[in-house]
């Protein structure tokens, strides 16, 4: 397949702002409780008070924008009972939301938590790269929101190549799962995936 | 905990306990057939055949209530290839039609009991083909709760367990029931065919209440040592929040499954006490049944996905 | 679809009159009638931009609010109704002709527009003050109703008891704007017909504001002490961030965040934040983060002199002829016998007190090695960029802690180089244009802006030496109306909720309020009379004077619909109002809002020829320039020559003792406990770190600026209650002590008030300390206990010593499980 695309994330930019969310909100009027973008908040770190009543400590924090990573393995696509999950030759993922049963099992499989469940509508949602966008030669609103200049999209070779090949961090799972198109910029702070040092502090806001 | 996965419990739980009555009655029928003949096999088994219909089509209403557009579900077959959830849908769907086939065959009569014993045989294969697939669609590698091959075993054990207990709980009412009305062709070998199948319901609930008291300690520790945030938070989910629950699913299991059992069994040495035979079996399927659904609701709740 | 909701709920919510009623079904009847008077786009289509959809029109608007940024918001228009928001996705996107993105707030900003918040008529209060009781009533009603009250008024206590409160929620406009209160058209209204009580100082800084320029002099805009551009770290080797968290409170724009990032990425220099939160700026541009306890930096600052001073580290040259007051043989003339600063510091003046490193570690909570290494690190790195953000002065001693950071700074001869800076607020290049004109105001006299409390309650008794009255020795009436524009500081904003409950319901005191907002907000919900304002995005304005970092532009912000329901112009209020108070003629003079918008930019022109004429900037929609200079450096120079150009203090030098600020805590009545000195020092407070009523309430509490909101801005959007719910931060070892845990519902409390929120167990918080977020809106329920975070209903009403300004940080209370 030509040209499959994928995200840039410098996460040493994220200021965890959300931009990205809203701007992709914004555009496909998303209700509250659907995100087809959305921002973990990765912290850790410990506190000591000392004798003096002194403290010290060796906290740290980073964020993670994460949509779809529109992987080369999609296990949404590969559990989805009625193929309304689909992959384009571009490699764009996108749910046809007139053949979706709502079953809300490709939100079980994917661990990235791109299909979101759209209770209005009843169907699964999920980011489709803004397909319009790009037709238009105009770049995803998230990539065009970011004011930190952290979020950029293409050619996933190219931006391999530019960027390096690394696409787990925690809290993100190990990439061998769905081989996501997802390059990222590690924090100075970022831990390996699986590490007990740190937790996602903010899971009901992603 | 929300509707969907209610729906989701009631759907998993009931339809392996239909494909286990299934299997069970269908061995209970072939023996009894070989020992007997085919009308005093015939007398106790079609009537617990026909209850399996109404709950089997309960089960597949249910899961429309999981799904968030009802009017696509058809469509969920589309995707044998990939998706175990597509192959789950269509084995239930064809283990629906073809029991029902086989139900009226035997009721009707129709065809020769050769062809009949041969759809039967059929169908149970495709019932317990549908457990298979049942526990396949959640042996996600993102839900490591999920992912391991308790979920198989215990799949089954549920299949069998609550299919045995449901039996035998048929068994006696329709004994009770027919012996009331005096319609009982031939007394003594109608309770011989019933004692033996509960002594072999009773029989096999006690192995599987063992294997379920060896699966789920090896599952935990295996769980604990996979060492994940999810795997842990799933564990805290069972036996921390849902620890009562969890307590009170093991107890009912065993007073059900074992102790209930084991009276029962007693109970069958005479046809004077097919009462007390009714109630014990009544109890250990009920209290197995709760068992079980609490089994199936910790099993959801104690979905924690890996990732974000 | 979201639009659509929220136009559904406000049309079912409302009694339409015929003319909305045309208008909506128009909307939803898929109706032909197209908004008028929409621009459409010039030929400006590069990386980024979206074609607007066949049937869409795209607008240029912004969002003006008091964040610090005015930022571009291209509103995608159909059927009248705003569809979509993008923002500045022109141009290639260059760092210094880069798109002035907007932040997630603007982002939102359907969700403010179309919200059933959204006052739609005017309305009379009909219940108890503040019981949210109104009914609706025409707009000749309100006019009558107010102009026969101001007249009333007037003609009883005269102009000085009308009184324009604190409003910030439209901000950077040139006609529609609500701050300063003195630049609005109420204002030109109010001057036409004999003028108001004035104030000065603003929420936002006002110890700063009015402490720091007693060291340097003022520069530009009266009181404005500024610092080296952001640009300017590029030069820099070292950069101390001092409570300034662009990421949270400058997030916007091209916003300082980005400049930050940009800069630094250049620079390579390393950056510590001091801050008693790992805030954002911390996560995405620090390389150290000091944990420090509020109220205390002054504290840091002596140790790290003195570790200075007695490793003779500081820079003598600098100190001895650039400055007063360092040793005693550089104090100003006639002081030679008060305390120098190397006396207060190194124990050998009055208090007697050396503050080591041990000494201010146990009040900081940095251990006393990290002093010491932090004094050595900032003395031997030149050049060192030092600054502050507004949170170290919204404090108890703010006016202290503002002028003692900028001493790192003297100390280091930092001042007036590439590279270094003041210790204030970092600065950007900007481009300005004239105001709209508001007359001057025949009143003088002026109070704080935080006071106004004690101006309902007892106004002729605040004199000038105990209330910080300037213009007269005392107020000799009290506030009898006030105007609230856009403005929540009447309840919401403002210090101690509950107190100022007791002040405003008492409706024989100020006897009426009248509030000019587009929402029905909780200062709304305490207003006698409410008029319904039109939003930005309904009207004509110029969004002024933004900036980022080395670039300055201005947004020509065109209508993207029509007003919704009966709401009106504040201008043309206003105007209704004068024909009223029979000063039409002057308050118009003839002129329309977009004659005044014609108006400014002419005579902008007049002194800067490159601006863009009236038609030309409407096509660009965007008007950026770029520093063509030098990045800015704040007081070059007076370093190059400071004979040839003296500071606007006393001394021509940096004050570090400021006589006359020593004059004035010998003069003013101050509160117990209050000092006002001529040395920068550090002042223990009531409710700081050292209070002993920390027994009954052990946690100190700041409210910093939060992602959510742009102070109250923005509170009533679902999604920015998604993106960022508010939350009190708690550090798990206080929270752990309490059986608190992540997610949990609390409750915040003092003597003063409580609140319910639930708590974020977060490391990024030093132990002792909770965060609480500014700007939620109070929500009290039957039993006055505040269900919606909101942080002033816990803090306390005791203006500052010298600003007489809001010390928000200054609070202590406890935290218990719900």
């Amino acid at each position: 397949m030509a040209n499959k695309l994928g995200f840039y994330f410098n996460a040493t930019a994220c200021t965890g702002c959300k931009a990205c969310q809203v701007a992709c909100k914004d555009k496909s009027d998303l209700p509250v409780g659907v995100n087809w973008r959305r921002v973990a908040e990765y912290t850790g770190g410990e506190w000591v008070t000392n004798p003096d009543g002194t403290v010290e400590q060796n906290v740290f924090a980073y964020y993670t924008s994460i949509a779809c990573n529109h992987c080369t393995n999609p296990i949404c696509v590969e559990v989805c009972p009625t193929q309304a999950m689909h992959q384009r030759e571009d490699g764009i993922v996108m749910v046809d939301e007139s053949i979706c049963i709502g079953c809300r099992y490709c939100e079980w499989a994917c661990p990235y938590g791109a299909p979101q469940f759209n209770e209005e509508v009843g169907v699964m949602t999920k980011c489709n790269f803004c397909y319009d966008y790009l037709d238009e030669g105009q770049s995803p609103a998230c990539v065009a929101a970011c004011p930190s200049r952290a979020l950029f999209f293409g050619d996933i070779d190219e931006l391999r190549a530019e960027h390096g090949e690394l696409a787990e961090i925690a809290p993100l799972p190990p990439a061998d799962i769905t081989e996501p198109n997802l390059v990222i910029e590690p924090h100075h702070n970022a831990k390996p995936i699986g590490s007990p040092s740190g937790k996602l502090i903010n899971p009901e806001e992603v | 905990m929300q509707a969907n996965e209610w729906s989701l419990i009631i759907f998993t739980t009931v339809m392996q306990m239909a494909v286990g009555s299934f299997v069970i009655l269908g061995g209970v029928h072939f023996f009894a057939t070989r020992r007997y003949d085919a009308q005093a096999a015939d007398t106790l088994s079609d009537r617990a055949l026909l209850a399996i219909g109404p709950i089997v089509i309960l089960a597949m209403l249910v899961t429309f209530l999981h799904l968030g557009n009802p009017l696509n579900a058809p469509r969920a077959i589309s995707n044998l290839g990939s998706s175990w959830l597509s192959r789950e849908v269509t084995l239930a769907a064809i283990f629906t039609i073809g029991g029902a086939v086989f139900a009226f065959m035997q009721w009707r009569k129709i065809s020769t009991a050769t062809i009949r014993n041969t759809i039967g045989l059929v169908v149970a294969a495709i019932g317990l083909l549908l457990v298979w697939s049942m526990a396949q669609v959640y042996l996600l590698p993102t839900v490591p709760a999920w992912n391991s091959p308790a979920t198989v075993v215990t799949f089954f054990i549920t299949t069998l367990l609550l299919g045995s207990l449901a039996v035998g709980s048929a068994f006696v009412l329709t004994y009770q029931y027919l012996r009331g009305r005096n319609n009982l062709p031939s007394s003594d070998t109608q309770f011989d065919i019933l004692s033996t199948t509960l002594r072999w319901i009773v029989l096999i609930s006690l192995v599987l209440l063992g294997v379920q008291f060896v699966v789920i300690p090896l599952y935990l520790a295996n769980l604990a040592e996979q060492g994940s945030e999810a795997a842990m938070a799933s564990i805290s989910l069972i036996l921390d929040q849902g620890g009562a629950l969890f307590a009170l699913r093991l107890i009912l299991l065993f007073v059900g499954a074992g102790i209930f059992s084991i009276f029962m069994y007693r109970s069958l040495s005479s046809e004077s006490r097919t009462r007390m035979t009714g109630y014990l079996a009544y109890s250990a399927f009920a209290f197995v049944l709760i068992s079980e659904i609490l089994g199936r609701f910790l099993f959801y709740e104690s979905m924690i996905r890996i990732g974000m | 679809m979201v639009a659509k909701e929220f136009l559904n709920d406000v049309i079912t919510s409302t009694i339409m009159t015929r003319r909305s009623f045309v208008k909506w079904s128009a909307i939803f009847g898929g109706g032909a009638v197209v908004a008028s008077n929409l621009a459409e786009l010039p030929g400006q289509q590069g990386i980024g931009s979206v074609l607007a959809q066949e049937d869409e029109s795209v607008v240029w608007s912004s969002c003006v609010v008091n964040c610090g940024s005015r930022c571009p918001l291209r509103l995608h228009v159909k059927d009248g109704v705003v569809v979509r928001v993008e923002t500045d996705n022109l141009g290639d996107d260059e760092f210094g002709n880069h798109q002035i993105r907007a932040c997630v707030r603007g982002r939102s900003v359907r969700q403010r527009m179309y919200n059933p918040d959204r006052l739609k008529y005017p309305m009379k209060r009909v219940g108890p003050r503040g019981s949210g009781e109104f009914e609706q009533i025409t707009w000749e009603e309100a006019f009558d109703l107010i102009a026969d009250k101001l007249k009333e008024l007037i003609d009883t206590y005269g102009n000085e008891s009308i009184y324009l409160n604190y409003g910030t929620g439209t901000l950077g406009a040139v006609v529609a704007k609500s701050w300063p209160p003195s630049a609005t058209p109420i204002a030109r209204l109010m001057n036409c017909y004999g003028g108001y009580l004035n104030h000065y100082g603003d929420y936002s800084a006002a110890q700063i504001e009015s402490g720091l320029p007693y060291t340097f002099g003022n520069t530009w805009a009266d009181t404005w002490v500024s610092n080296n551009s952001i640009e300017d770290i590029v030069n820099s080797k070292l950069m101390v961030y001092f409570g300034n968290n662009p990421g949270e409170t400058r997030m916007s724009g091209g916003g300082m965040i980005y400049s930050l990032q940009h800069y630094k990425k250049i620079s390579g220099a390393k950056m510590i934040v001091i801050d008693p939160r790992y805030t954002d700026t911390a996560v995405t541009a620090a390389d150290e983060w000091v944990p420090i306890r509020p109220g205390t930096d002054a504290a840091l600052i002596n140790a790290l002199a003195y570790v200075m001073i007695t490793e003779d580290l500081h820079d003598k040259d600098f100190l001895d002829n650039y400055c007063v007051g360092f040793d005693k043989a550089h104090m100003p003339e006639g002081y030679e016998d008060e305390d120098s600063y190397s006396d207060y510091i190194l124990g050998t003046g009055a208090d007697g007190t050396a503050k080591t490193p041990e000494w201010a570690s146990t009040i900081t909570g940095i251990p006393a090695p990290k002093i010491v290494q932090l004094a050595r690190e900032i003395a031997l790195t030149k050049p060192c960029f030092i600054t502050q953000g507004w949170g170290p002065q919204r404090q108890a001693n703010g006016e202290q802690t503002s002028r003692a950071i900028p001493m790192l700074s003297i100390l280091t001869g930092n001042i007036g180089i590439h590279g270094g800076g003041t210790g204030a607020r970092e600065s950007t290049f900007s481009i300005s244009m004239v105001g709209f004109p508001t007359l001057s105001n025949p009143v003088s006299t002026s109070i704080s802006v935080f006071n106004w409390p004690d101006a309902i309650d007892h106004g002729p008794e605040m004199t000038a030496l105990k209330d910080g009255v300037i213009g007269k020795d005392k107020l000799d009436v009290p506030i009898k109306f006030i105007w609230n524009y856009a403005g929540n500081a009447l309840i919401n904003q403002h210090a101690d909720v509950n107190y100022t409950r007791e002040i405003l319901g008492d409706e024989s005191k100020c006897e009426m309020i009248v509030s000019v907002e587009v929402h029905m907000t909780p200062s709304a919900k305490w207003s006698d009379i409410l008029l319904p304002d039109t939003m930005n995005f309904e009207k004509m304005d110029i969004a002024v004077n933004g900036d980022a970092s080395n670039m300055g532009y201005h947004i020509f912000c065109e209508p993207a619909a029509e007003p919704m329901f009966e709401t009106m112009h504040v201008y043309d209020m206003c105007a209704e109002l004068a024909k009223r108070l029979d000063v039409e003629d002057e308050f118009t003079e003839g002129r329309t809002v977009e004659d005044w918008l014609r108006y400014c930019i002419d005579e902008t022109r007049k002194s800067n020829p490159d601006w863009p004429d009236f038609e030309s900037f409407r096509e660009m929609g965007i008007y950026k320039v770029t520093n063509p200079g030098d990045p800015y450096v704040a007081y070059k120079g007076f370093r190059e020559d400071p004979e040839a150009n003296p500071l606007l203090t006393p001394s021509g030098k940096l004050e570090i003792f400021s006589s006359r600020l020593h004059e004035i805590g010998q003069t003013w009545e101050l509160e117990e406990g209050d000092v006002i000195t001529g040395l920068p020092i550090y002042a223990e407070t009531w409710e700081g770190v050292s209070d002993p009523l920390r027994e009954t309430y052990p946690l100190q509490m700041i409210s910093a600026h939060y992602k959510q909101r742009t102070h109250s801005t923005y509170g009533n959007v679902p999604w920015m209650k998604e993106v960022a719910p508010q939350e009190v931060w708690i550090n798990p070892i206080d929270a752990e002590a309490r059986g608190i845990e992540n997610g949990d519902r609390v409750y915040v409390y003092n003597g003063r008030g409580r609140t319910h929120v639930p708590a974020r167990v977060t490391p990024r918080i030093i132990p002792g300390v909770i965060h609480l977020s500014e700007g939620a809106w109070y929500e009290p329920d039957e039993d006055g206990v505040d269900q919606a975070g909101c942080a002033n209903v816990l803090t306390r009403y005791r203006p500052s010593p010298l600003a007489k300004g809001d010390p928000m940080h200054t609070i202590l209370v406890e935290v218990e499980k719900a």
